[in-house]
């Protein structure tokens, strides 16, 4: 198996790697010390380039980064903003979302807050090229089954 | 089921794209230590006098020499994506798979389940995570019937330390010019070379900002200017200037430790203390303000080699400390961010160009001679 895929990729993989970091903070520390030195990996070209590239969202934002670690210790990452789940629980100032979602609202929040939310989602490489209101729509499907409702202006 | 790593205690913000950029002013953002007054193994002293550094020496700088749990998890490789994932959601810092399995022969006890559709995990866990009950949440999470076998072990911090450590070879920057680690004799003596150690701090040459820098750098200088490297990490672009001919350097950063690296390296290439002086810049978290004890309208070369946002908000107060007439050069910015570093500088700046390697682009230009920068 390990042949085949050889013959597929450009560069025989060793590893792929998934952590959290936040956003303009990649350090040389755990987590992203030890989970990247084991593959030998350039620490500080990592942290420069995730720093560079997630310099748009807000500082200490909890980016999901997936590192390609490839045998000849050069890597490629791939850095996606955090799910749409925790930007609605934190637009609406929440821990956590309802515990009987359809039945019971925890909060709500405004369409004006969805469209933010998109605009943002819209920056990652998964949903570039997803139109604007279907990035909406799935948004307003996951505050519902979190039990968060949607209404058109707050007050 | 918290999501650890997600969710803490925010306050309900508005969540508009217009804040984003502006939000909590970090100015210079390469690492924080909480413990300024430690030393850690590889810079050993401040002091100017003879260098020993040994990579296996003790460390106490807590921030980073801070201990972790690495595990070793057998998961069925049906559900590895999900399981990873739930993994990250449950406390684990990282997830990593060896995509080269008939070459994971480290580990005895996975080598008989490798026969069976499994795949070994090695996850690391900050050290007071509860492993155990992590991985039967994220297990329960996915509907698995039964908990993974895992494997805990203390992580060693001196393995990745060291492993750093030895990617780092003498680098060919431009015909005779050299960066060579302390450890390394130089390929070629009679090059213009600089010995670095660069600790934890930014700046190997290794890296393409690095190498724009050091290339304006050698263009610029022709002797006797005096040049300020704002964000100066291990000191690299200072060191560089001097060795190029500039009559004295300056370097400021937030980081205490690239202090420390910085003056290391200074001293491992023989340059005394008046002609490199290296401050200490107030990070937002000092009540002083921006108090750096430099003069403005001193320096004739400035260069930064920051982020894009700290180079945004700074430019005022890196712009102020070069004289009329004076080159300035800001790197660290990706070709896609140039736009935005133009504009905000074009009030100050003429004759800018820009030059690049790979996503990474190096912007100069002269300072406008009468005018005042009143933003």
């Amino acid at each position: 198996m390990a042949a085949a895929k050889e013959i597929l990729l450009r560069r025989p993989v060793a590893a792929t790697i998934r952590l959290t970091v936040p956003a303009g903070g990649a350090r040389p520390a755990p987590p992203v010390g030890p989970a990247l030195g084991q593959y030998r990996l350039n620490l500080m070209a990592f942290c420069k380039d995730f720093n560079a590239r997630t310099q748009k969202y807000k500082p200490d934002t909890p980016m999901a980064v997936t590192i390609t670690a490839f045998k000849d210790n050069s890597f490629e990452f791939t850095v996606k903003s955090p799910s749409v789940s925790w930007y609605v629980k934190k637009a609406a100032g929440v821990d956590k979302g309802s515990t009987r979602p359809g039945h019971l609202t925890v909060t709500t929040l405004s369409v004006r807050h969805v469209y933010e939310i998109a605009k943002v989602k819209q920056t990652d490489p998964f949903c570039q090229y997803m139109p604007l209101e279907s990035i909406c729509k799935s948004i307003i499907g996951t505050a519902n089954s979190m039990g968060i409702k949607i209404v058109q202006g707050l007050e | 089921m918290l999501a650890r790593n997600f969710i803490k205690h925010f306050p309900c913000k508005n969540l508009s794209r217009h804040h984003i950029l502006r939000d909590s002013v970090r100015p210079l953002i390469f690492f924080t230590s909480s413990t300024p007054q430690s030393s850690f193994s590889i810079s050993a002293s401040l002091s100017t006098s003879s260098s020993s550094s040994s990579s296996s020496s003790c460390f106490t700088d807590e921030s980073f020499a801070a201990p972790y749990l690495s595990v070793r998890i057998n998961c069925p490789k049906h559900v590895l994506d999900p399981f990873s994932d739930a993994l990250l959601c449950f406390g684990a810092s990282s997830v990593a798979v060896d995509e080269d399995i008939e070459e994971d022969n480290e580990d005895a006890a996975s080598g008989s389940s490798l026969a069976s559709k499994e795949i070994c995990i090695e996850s690391i866990f900050p050290v007071h995570e509860e492993v155990k009950m992590c991985i039967s949440q994220a297990a329960n999470s996915i509907g698995l019937k039964e908990i993974p076998k895992f494997k805990v072990e203390m992580g060693d911090e001196q393995d990745w330390i060291t492993k750093n450590q030895d990617l780092f070879q003498p680098v060919e920057i431009a015909d005779r010019l050299w960066i060579v680690p302390e450890w390394t004799s130089p390929p070629v003596p009679e090059a213009v070379n600089i010995i670095l150690n660069p600790g934890f701090a930014f700046g190997t040459g290794e890296h393409p900002t690095t190498k724009l820098c050091l290339l304006l750098l050698q263009s610029l200088i022709k002797g006797g200017e005096a040049f300020l490297d704002y964000g100066t990490g291990s000191g690299i672009l200072a060191i560089a200037a001097l060795k190029f001919g500039a009559a004295s350097s300056v370097g400021v950063d937030i980081d205490p430790l690239a202090i420390k690296s910085a003056s290391h390296n200074a001293a491992l290439n023989n340059i005394p203390l008046e002609k490199l002086e290296l401050h200490l810049a107030p990070s937002e978290n000092s009540s002083s303000g921006r108090e750096t004890p430099l003069q403005k309208e001193q320096f004739d070369v400035v260069i930064a080699n920051i982020l894009l946002n700290p180079v945004m908000e700074l430019a005022d107060h890196i712009i102020s400390f070069a004289k009329p007439g004076a080159t300035i050069g800001i790197s660290g910015i990706l070709s896609e961010q140039l736009p935005n570093v133009k504009e905000r500088y074009s009030p100050f700046l003429e004759n800018i160009s820009i030059a690049t390697i790979g996503d990474w682009v190096c912007m100069s230009g002269t300072k406008k001679g009468e005018f005042i920068d009143n933003c």
